[in-house]
Parts: C-alpha cells; sequence; structure tokens
C-alpha cells in the first residue's frame, strides 16, 4: 500500500513538473526574449546562454519610452474599471443570493449571456456612443465599456460567496435593531472580503487585457499597453525584443498581483468549504 | 467555492426573511440594489444592438462616404451570407469553440483532480500556474507567434528534436495545423482557469461523501464520475458556458497569429467582423453580419439554458 | 455638380476655419507653448522622422509629440476619429489606398491652395510619379509624400556568382528569364546553406496583394475595364489572359521558395532574404536598406549586407509598370492647430529633412525613400545609398495607379483578392478559378456598392494631368 502510494506520488510530482514546464516555460521564455541580444532571438538550435542586454527594455520604457504613458494608462483604466465594478456587481449579487428576486435564473443567465456579445462589431457603436456623449478618447470611456465584461463574471463569482455566509449572522444583527445597509457594510462585506478580493483581481486582470476597446476608444493620450504593443508588429517590421520588453511589462502587474494575492485566492476559492 | 445559482436556505430562517421583507418598501429593495449594474449594462448593450439594427438596412460603406448612402432592406443580410468566407468562418468557430472548450474542460478537470491530491509543494505550483491566464490574449498571440516562428522559433525545434514532422510551411502556413495550433495558444492561456476553479470546486467536495463512497467498494472513476462530477456540475456548466462564449468570439489571437489564413482555414466570425469593420469599413454589412451572429449565439444560449441550466433558480 | 458645389462650400469652410486658428494663432502662441500630436505608421520613416524631430522644435518653437502605431490600429484610429469629430492628431500619415476614401469624405485637407501660396516649398522637386500615385486623388493634393516606394530586384551575388548566372542592371530582362534563374538557384547549397530560388510574401490579404499585383501589372493585367483614364468602369478584368499567366507565373515563383514563405508578411519575405539563404526576390524599395540589418531596427548587419545586388525589375511583352506606394502626411481637417501642422509637413518633406533623415545612424542608416528628386545625385547619400539612381528610374517610370487602384472599396477587393492568390498557393484554387472567383465576388461587391455601373463623374486620372497640376501649383 505504502509502495504503492509512493509510486503514484512519484507521478503526481512527475505529471505536474510536466504541467508547470508547459505552462510557465513559455512565460520565461518570453521574459528571456526582452533581455535578450536581437541576433538571438531566432537561433537554432535555441540560445540559453547570453549576455542580458537592456537594450530593449531601455527603449520601449526609458527612451524614447513610448510604452511608459501606456503602462499608466493601463494602470489607471484597470484600477478605475475595478472601482466601478466593485459597488455596481457586490449590490447585485447580495440581492441575486438573499432574496426571492423575480425571474433570478433569467437575470443572472442575462449577465452570462452579455459575454457572448462580439466586442469586436460593438466598436464601432461604442465609438459613436462616445462621441455624442463626448467622453471619446477618455479614459472614462474605456471604464464604462470594460463594465460589460467585468460585472457579469463579479456578479457571478460574488453571489457565490455570498451564497456562503450563513443567513444566522445576519439575522441576529436584524434582530438587534440594525438597519439593512449596516447589516450589509457591517456583517456581510467583511465576511466576503476574500471574494471582493479574488473577483477584483479577475476584474482588474479583464480590464488590463482588453485589446479591442482602446483599438478605438482611446485617443493618444490614454492608449493602454496592449495597443503599444501592436505597434511593434508593424508592416515594414517586427521588433521582436521590444514586442518582448512591452509585452513582459503587460504580464508583470497582473501576475505579481496573483502572486502576492495567492493567499486570497486560496482562501476566496476555497471559502465555500469552509461550510462543510 | 460553489458557483450554484442557489442555495436552499433553512427553513426557518427563510420565514423570517418572509417576515422581515412584508413592507413593500422592502420588497423593492433587491431590485434597487440590482437595477444600477443592470441598468449601466441595458445602456451599454442595446444602443450597439439597436445602432446593429437600423444600419444593417442601410448601404454605408464608409470607403465610399462618411453617411450612409440608403435603405437597402436585406441587401447587407443577402451580402453577409453570401460572400466568400461568412460559411467558412462560422464553421472554423465552430470547430475552434467545442474542440476549445472541451480539450480545457477536460484537462482543466484533470489537473485539478491532481492539484486535489494536496502534495507538499502543491500550493507555489498552483499559484503559478494560474499564470497563463492573466496574460493578455493579445500577448498570448505574440508568445505563440513567437514560439511557432518556422526558422527559429522553439516549438518547431522542440518538435525536429523529437523527430516530429513539422509541416513544411511551418505549423502556421499548413491549412492541417494552423487552427489547431490557435486552439493550442487558447488552450494553454485558460486550460489553468478551468483548473483552478475545479479546483476549488472540488475541495468544496466533502471528504465524508468521497469517504462513504469509497467504502461502499466503488472505484476511483466510479466516485469521480457519480459522486464528484454530479456535486461540481454547476462549476462545470458556468466554466463550460463562459469558455464557450470566449471561445466563440476568439478575434486577437487569430489578427496576430494567422489573419485568417491560410487560404481561409484560420478565418473566425470574430476576425471577419473586424474585417468588414475596422479594416473595410462596411458598417452595414458588418451591421448585419452582428446580427446574424447575434441570433446564431442566442441559440445557443438557449439550448444552454434549456439543457444545462433548466433544473436552475 | 452636386458635389463640386458642396466640396466648394466645404472647402469655404475649412479655409474659415484656417482663417479662424490663423486669428487666433498669435493669441494662443502668447498664452502657450504651442504643440502638435503627429500619428505615424511605424514604418522605417517614422523612427528616422522622430529621431530628427528636434530640430523642428528648434527651429519653430513647436513642440511635437511624435507617435507610431501598428497599420491596422492607425487606420481604425484614424478613421474613428474622423467619424466622431474629435482630432487625434495634428498630422497622420496616409496610405497612398486610403487617400481618396479620406479627400472625399473631406477628413482630410486639400493641400493645392497652400502649395500655391508657398513659394518655399519648391515642389517641382517632388517626383511627379510618386505625387500622382501616392499624393493625388480627382487632380486635389491630400498629402505631401514622406516615404514613397517603388520596386526592385534584390539578388545574392555570390550565390549567384557561384550558379553562374549573370543578372542584367539595366533592366534588360524578362520575367521569363527571372523565373529561370530562380528555377536554376533554387535547391542549390551555397555556404552550408541550402538555398531557396527566392521568396514571395504570401500572407493574406495585403502582402500577397502588394507583392503580386506587382507582377501582375508588369505582365500586362489589370484591375479594371478602364481606369484610372476617364471614363471610369469598374468592371473587373482580372480573368484576362494576362493575368491568369501572372497568377500561374506567380504560383510558380511560389514553388521555388520557401514553403512557410506562404504565411509570410513584408518583413517576413525581407528578414528571409537576409538571412542568406534566398537567391533573388522583388519587393518593395525601403528593403533595399532593411535587408542590410539582420532584424528590424536591430542595427546589426546581416551576412548578405554587403553582397547585396540591387537591379531594375524584369518586363515583359507589355510596357512596363512599377508599384508606387508609400505614405503621405496629411492634415486632419480637424486639427485644432492647422498652421502649425502644414509648418511641421513642409518641414517633413523638405529636402534638407529628407536628408537629415537618411543621415539619422541610430540604427544603422535606415532611411532612403526620398521624394525629392535632388536628393537622388547627393553624392554623400549615394556614398551610402549606392543604389539611388536605380531606385530614381523606378519611381519616375512607375504608376502605383495602376498596379493596385486606391479606389474606394479598394481593402474590400484586397481581401478577396488576397485570400484566393493565398489559396492557389496552397493548392486549394487554380489560377483560373481564382480568377474566376475572385471576378464573381468582386463584381458583386462593385455592383453592391454602386461601382458597377458608375454613374458618377470620372476624372482623366493621367500622369500628364498630375504634371500640368505641377506646374501650375509650383
Amino acid at each position: 500500500m505504502a509502495v504503492k502510494s509512493r509510486t503514484a506520488d512519484t507521478l503526481a510530482y512527475l505529471a505536474l513538473g510536466v504541467i508547470l514546464l508547459i505552462f510557465a516555460g513559455p512565460i520565461v521564455w518570453f521574459i528571456l526574449l526582452a533581455i535578450r541580444p536581437a541576433q538571438t532571438v531566432f537561433a537554432i538550435p535555441p540560445v540559453l546562454h547570453f549576455t542580458p542586454t537592456l537594450e530593449a527594455i531601455e527603449a520601449t520604457f526609458v527612451h524614447p519610452g513610448t510604452n511608459l504613458p501606456q503602462l499608466f494608462n493601463s494602470l489607471v483604466v484597470a484600477v478605475c474599471a475595478v472601482a466601478l465594478n466593485l459597488p455596481l456587481a457586490f449590490p447585485a449579487a447580495y440581492a441575486l443570493s438573499r432574496f426571492q428576486v423575480r425571474g433570478r435564473k433569467n437575470i443572472m443567465l442575462w449577465y452570462l449571456g452579455l459575454l457572448m456579445a462580439p466586442p469586436i462589431a460593438f466598436l464601432i457603436p461604442y465609438f459613436v456612443l462616445m462621441s455624442h456623449i463626448g467622453l471619446n478618447g477618455t479614459y472614462l470611456a474605456m471604464v464604462l465599456i470594460m463594465q460589460t465584461i467585468t460585472i457579469p463574471f463579479s456578479v457571478w463569482l460574488m453571489k457565490s460567496f455570498v451564497d456562503d455566509v450563513p443567513t444566522e449572522l445576519e439575522e441576529a444583527a436584524r434582530v438587534d435593531g440594525a438597519a439593512w445597509h449596516t447589516v450589509i457594510l457591517r456583517i456581510t462585506l467583511p465576511l466576503v472580503r476574500p471574494g471582493l478580493i479574488v473577483t477584483s483581481m479577475f476584474a482588474f486582470v479583464f480590464a488590463w487585457n482588453n485589446a479591442a476597446f482602446p483599438l478605438v476608444l482611446s485617443s493618444q493620450r490614454t492608449e493602454t499597453l496592449p495597443i503599444g504593443t501592436l505597434g511593434y508588429f508593424a508592416t515594414a517590421g517586427v521588433t521582436w525584443t521590444y514586442i518582448g520588453a512591452a509585452a513582459v511589462a503587460a504580464m508583470l502587474p497582473p501576475m505579481l498581483i496573483f502572486l502576492f494575492l495567492d493567499r486570497y485566492v486560496v482562501r476566496g476559492l476555497t471559502f465555500g468549504s469552509i461550510k462543510g | 467555492m460553489s458557483l450554484r445559482l442557489d442555495r436552499p436556505l433553512p427553513v426557518s430562517a427563510r420565514l423570517a426573511w418572509r417576515a422581515a421583507l412584508l413592507s413593500r418598501r422592502r420588497r423593492l429593495f433587491p431590485y434597487l440594489l440590482i437595477a444600477p449594474s443592470v441598468v449601466l449594462l441595458l445602456l451599454l448593450i442595446a444602443f450597439p444592438l439597436f445602432f446593429a439594427l437600423k444600419n444593417s438596412f442601410y448601404f454605408w460603406n464608409m470607403q465610399m462616404s462618411p453617411m450612409p448612402l440608403g435603405f437597402v432592406g436585406l441587401g447587407n443580410y443577402g451580402m453577409a451570407l453570401h460572400g466568400p468566407v461568412f460559411m467558412v468562418s462560422l464553421m472554423n468557430t465552430l470547430v475552434l469553440t467545442v474542440s476549445g472548450t472541451a480539450l480545457e474542460v477536460v484537462f482543466g478537470l484533470a489537473i485539478a483532480l491532481l492539484l486535489c491530491r494536496e502534495l507538499p509543494g502543491m500550493s507555489p505550483a498552483r499559484a503559478i500556474l494560474i499564470m497563463p491566464t492573466t496574460i493578455a490574449p493579445i500577448v498570448v498571440g505574440f508568445l505563440f507567434r513567437y514560439m511557432y516562428q518556422p526558422d527559429g522559433g522553439i516549438i518547431p525545434w522542440l518538435l525536429s528534436v523529437a523527430h516530429i514532422p513539422v509541416p513544411a510551411r511551418g505549423l502556421l502556413g499548413s491549412p492541417i495545423t494552423a487552427l489547431p495550433s490557435i486552439v493550442l495558444a487558447d488552450m494553454w492561456e485558460w486550460t489553468p482557469f478551468c483548473a483552478i476553479i475545479f479546483y476549488a470546486a472540488l475541495l468544496g467536495v466533502p471528504h465524508e461523501v468521497i469517504e462513504a463512497a469509497r467504502l461502499d467498494g466503488a472505484s476511483a472513476w466510479a466516485t469521480l464520475r457519480h459522486v464528484r462530477l454530479p456535486l461540481i456540475a454547476r462549476p462545470l456548466a458556468f466554466v463550460t458556458m463562459l469558455r464557450f462564449m470566449q471561445l466563440f468570439n476568439t478575434f486577437d489571437l487569430v489578427l496576430v497569429l494567422t489573419r485568417g489564413g491560410p487560404g481561409s482555414s484560420t478565418f473566425t466570425l470574430g476576425y471577419m467582423l473586424y474585417q468588414q469593420g475596422l479594416v473595410d469599413f462596411n458598417i452595414g454589412l458588418a451591421s448585419a453580419m452582428t446580427w446574424i451572429i447575434v441570433l446564431i449565439v442566442n441559440i445557443f444560449i438557449t439550448l444552454f439554458v434549456f439543457f444545462v441550466f433548466k433544473d436552475a433558480g | 455638380m452636386i458635389e463640386r458645389i458642396s466640396r466648394r462650400s466645404v472647402l469655404k469652410g475649412t479655409g474659415a476655419l484656417a482663417t479662424a486658428a490663423a486669428l487666433a494663432a498669435p493669441r494662443v502662441a502668447r498664452a502657450q507653448k504651442k504643440s502638435i500630436r503627429v500619428l505615424l505608421v511605424a514604418d522605417p520613416f517614422y523612427y528616422a522622422l522622430s529621431g530628427v524631430a528636434a530640430q523642428f522644435t528648434e527651429e519653430t518653437g513647436i513642440a511635437v509629440n511624435i507617435e507610431s502605431l501598428s497599420y491596422d490600429a492607425l487606420n481604425a484610429r484614424l478613421v474613428t476619429s474622423f467619424l466622431g469629430g474629435h482630432p487625434d492628431a495634428d498630422v497622420i500619415s496616409v496610405d497612398n489606398i486610403w487617400l481618396g476614401q479620406y479627400l472625399e469624405s473631406k477628413w482630410v485637407k486639400p493641400f493645392n491652395d497652400l502649395i500655391k501660396a508657398d513659394k518655399d516649398i519648391n515642389f517641382e522637386d517632388f517626383i511627379p510619379g510618386v505625387i500622382y500615385s501616392i499624393n493625388e486623388w480627382r487632380g486635389q493634393i491630400g498629402t505631401m509624400p514622406v516615404a514613397p516606394y517603388g520596386m526592385g530586384v534584390m539578388y545574392r551575388e555570390d550565390s549567384i556568382a557561384a550558379a553562374g548566372i549573370k543578372v542584367p542592371n539595366d533592366g534588360s530582362w524578362t520575367w521569363d528569364q527571372y523565373f529561370d534563374m530562380v528555377k536554376k538557384l533554387d535547391g542549390q547549397s551555397f555556404s552550408g546553406h541550402k538555398m531557396s530560388g527566392t521568396v514571395v510574401a504570401g500572407q493574406q490579404p495585403a502582402p500577397i496583394v502588394h507583392m503580386y499585383t506587382q507582377l501582375a501589372a508588369s505582365m500586362g493585367a489589370r484591375w479594371f475595364k478602364h481606369f484610372p483614364e476617364a471614363p471610369w468602369d469598374f468592371t473587373p478584368t482580372i480573368d484576362s489572359k494576362e493575368n491568369i499567366a501572372a497568377i500561374t507565373l506567380f504560383r510558380d515563383l511560389y514553388k521555388n521558395s520557401p514553403p512557410e514563405s506562404v504565411n509570410y508578411n513584408w518583413f517576413d519575405a525581407g528578414m528571409r532574404f537576409a538571412k542568406g539563404d534566398i537567391g533573388m526576390f522583388y519587393w518593395w524599395t525601403p528593403y533595399f536598406y532593411l535587408c542590410r540589418k539582420d532584424g528590424y531596427m536591430s542595427g546589426k548587419t546581416s551576412v548578405v549586407a554587403d553582397k547585396m545586388g540591387i537591379v531594375p525589375l524584369p518586363h515583359s511583352s507589355h510596357p512596363q509598370v512599377i508599384s508606387i506606394g508609400g505614405w503621405g502626411l496629411g492634415l486632419p481637417a480637424n486639427s485644432i492647430a492647422q498652421d502649425e501642422a502644414w509648418t511641421f509637413i513642409k518641414w517633413a518633406t523638405s529636402a534638407k529633412t529628407q536628408k537629415a533623415m537618411a543621415l539619422y545612424d541610430k540604427y544603422g542608416y535606415q532611411f532612403s525613400d526620398f521624394a525629392r528628386r535632388s536628393l537622388y545625385g547627393d553624392p554623400e547619400l549615394l556614398k551610402i545609398y549606392p543604389y539611388l539612381p536605380m531606385q530614381l528610374t523606378a519611381l519616375e517610370t512607375g504608376n502605383g495607379k495602376i498596379s493596385r487602384p486606391g479606389v474606394p472599396t479598394y481593402t474590400t477587393l484586397e481581401s478577396i483578392y488576397g485570400l484566393n492568390l493565398n489559396k492557389v498557393l496552397t493548392g486549394a484554387l487554380s489560377p483560373e478559378e481564382c480568377a474566376k472567383q475572385t471576378t464573381q465576388y468582386w463584381i458583386n461587391v462593385l455592383k453592391g456598392n454602386f461601382m458597377v455601373p458608375f454613374r458618377r463623374p470620372s476624372y482623366d486620372d493621367t500622369l500628364e494631368a498630375t504634371k500640368a497640376l505641377i506646374t501650375s501649383l509650383a
């Protein structure tokens, strides 16, 4: 039995190793691209020993540093998208979890169905809409449109967290005479904090990674990083090392957030198991 | 996490809620909570849909004129359906969507089961595993284009080292391998996402239930099939639908990797819309295509609701 | 008639706008530092122009903010910003095939009056073939040429010599001879490489259409029954025997290319040649200098850098047509800094600035796409770019309006054409089927867009007319 289980464990570790190689390997390979000398980009066999160069990073972020303001723009858009997403999505999730809302199932599915709308087809109408209300090229335009992606996902995710908060706690507070908003703010909200954090993390990533909306909704001043990356993929040439540098910068913030807040991913995503 | 649509509240609690909610003002309360998000989303979705509906009946090609030139009835719809790439795009999209969703869910589940073994060192591995999902699809496109590069890319090189034949035209240049290469890139990004959600859901399955099944003499496979999977049916359905829909709109990957080629072997509906709307700027035609796609999408949503979510809520 | 009146009234409108801007300008100048925003495609001229832009600020006191975008993102951004009426930039780079659309939609300001009013432009120094091909539409100058491209043949001298082939450097060769040489070179071993005879840009839609249409135009094929001369008749003629012969030859050229070139875009094809295992190929003139480097703006010398032969294109029994394409600088009609923008456009397209761009050395000399004839004889530039005389001949005899007619619906036609040409390379279509299917879809598109039959006024768009226009403006 012990031998069998040890074999199984070894196999499990082996499988895990292969899986990590497959999913993390390409990321490492891309990070190496950003610091590679240009002549080793497509060398056969692939070159692993090289003198790292900061040339591409310097060009993209220092001089002329085209991508630095874009990094900032991406941050503004993603952070604001999260900030707007929470106050809209949490109450909806709470209501859908706690109350006998008529047509709850349909509302929930409607949220999800929104994700199926082809974003490319909506770009020009959105552009026209934003022009009408004078928001073209502003951060707000992008932040608003991003809600069509973040809210549906967030409501679904957060509803499951609210579902898992025992109603007894809220009831007890109600019996003590606390008002509704007090109950929600003081009792429920702290209990679903891991859920809020996980939801915000995903909302941040969805907004950060969206390339379609900024393509037409941003202006020269508010352009985000994925669009900047696209710029090196030009007709006359592809500056692979620049793409690498800009892309790594585009990859890092969401990755760091997920690494640093990993314990919330654990707590947040396993929240449902506590109640047993 | 349990992504169940509803969770039965204890009867006593439910009665207490009812009592608390009797007044009319309070009955409106939940709708007030839902309203802001629904109103915002309705506005943001309704405008483009009406915009597209109206313009789908007009001849409006911005290469010809900045303004619509006239009413053409269903002309745009006919042109869309009889155009050179619509049908093949639909087929490619279905192949991409169905195979991508199935593979991601199956591999995601397999990885989730592996993670469930809770061996030491699994936790940091899981933290690293989620990384591909945090990368922008357009960047994933660049990453795979870099790795697929016929002369000098690491994937053809690895395949040749392993003596696996690579098409002479390159992975993205051969009509047989181009679409699977796009599926592979998408799988790389989203399989971890499926895995983590399934993992979290599986953790929510009480140990006693699994233990009981095992004591009854059920094999590991039977336990999975008849006990664990039914208990995580909701997250499974949610992830399947989510991935299905996101894959249905695939555009970034095609734009960076193949631009629909070789021939029309990787044209997707999303890329076709991009071509019509943002390259050719044929607003009327693109609007008609949008509505055809919206109708197709609604068929799928109805199917999902009918077969998968029928007992929900 | 209606069209003319509306155009005149709009011209008046923009004139009024310019006057208003001029009136407001001194006050603005006193109030704040003047600055303009420039939106360019990330072609080599962008790197060169940003490299020397500080001189402009020094000379004029106008600050410049230059941004680059990819081709697709640029067009999407420009069209949507025009549609919304919000200026996103004061100076933009305009592809020659967008010009007609931008001018007819009144999105860019026609320069005729400005050129006439300005005596220091030296407008007659511009090559007429360039102005005709990339800057003029229906008698209006819509952009000023900043980077015009022609076509020519590049070959690897040492491999050609080893194969015992002599390439004529005066253009006295035919496409049949070119193909024979390619066939002979293909599969030969040279300096450790297995050589490919040539390389094509097979990616759809734009790259393959750019490369193929040069061959087709040179072999006598035309897109339409009667264009650019009046009266315009856009009935497709691409199922002509000349075009089918050209498609067949292009397919055969692909058979002597690396198989993966079916997916090559502009740069992939060029860089494949720079890697050294390609015998010869024809491509846009920027590759004359781009292929000397091993990557885009990498600054590193390629293996073929000092072994490149550059010669004029082969011809057929038909009159030679050389493709001209490329970029002009345009002034968005909704820009709020029209005067400063015009100052910048004049500066950027002046002989002095273009020369400075050619001498900009950050990535090794990477710009020789001049629209000004005077620069082609400049001894300092000839030392760096010795192929300039040949390039000048290509631009002077070229005709971009035949090879890729920048008519409305061009991109729609191009996407159908490119798709079917690509299918010929993959073997999914025969040249005859390609010509037939493309014609069928084109007719649908052209009829649906009221191009066939064409009822609007034609414009007799000839090189002679453009030459007369240049003389009248200069």
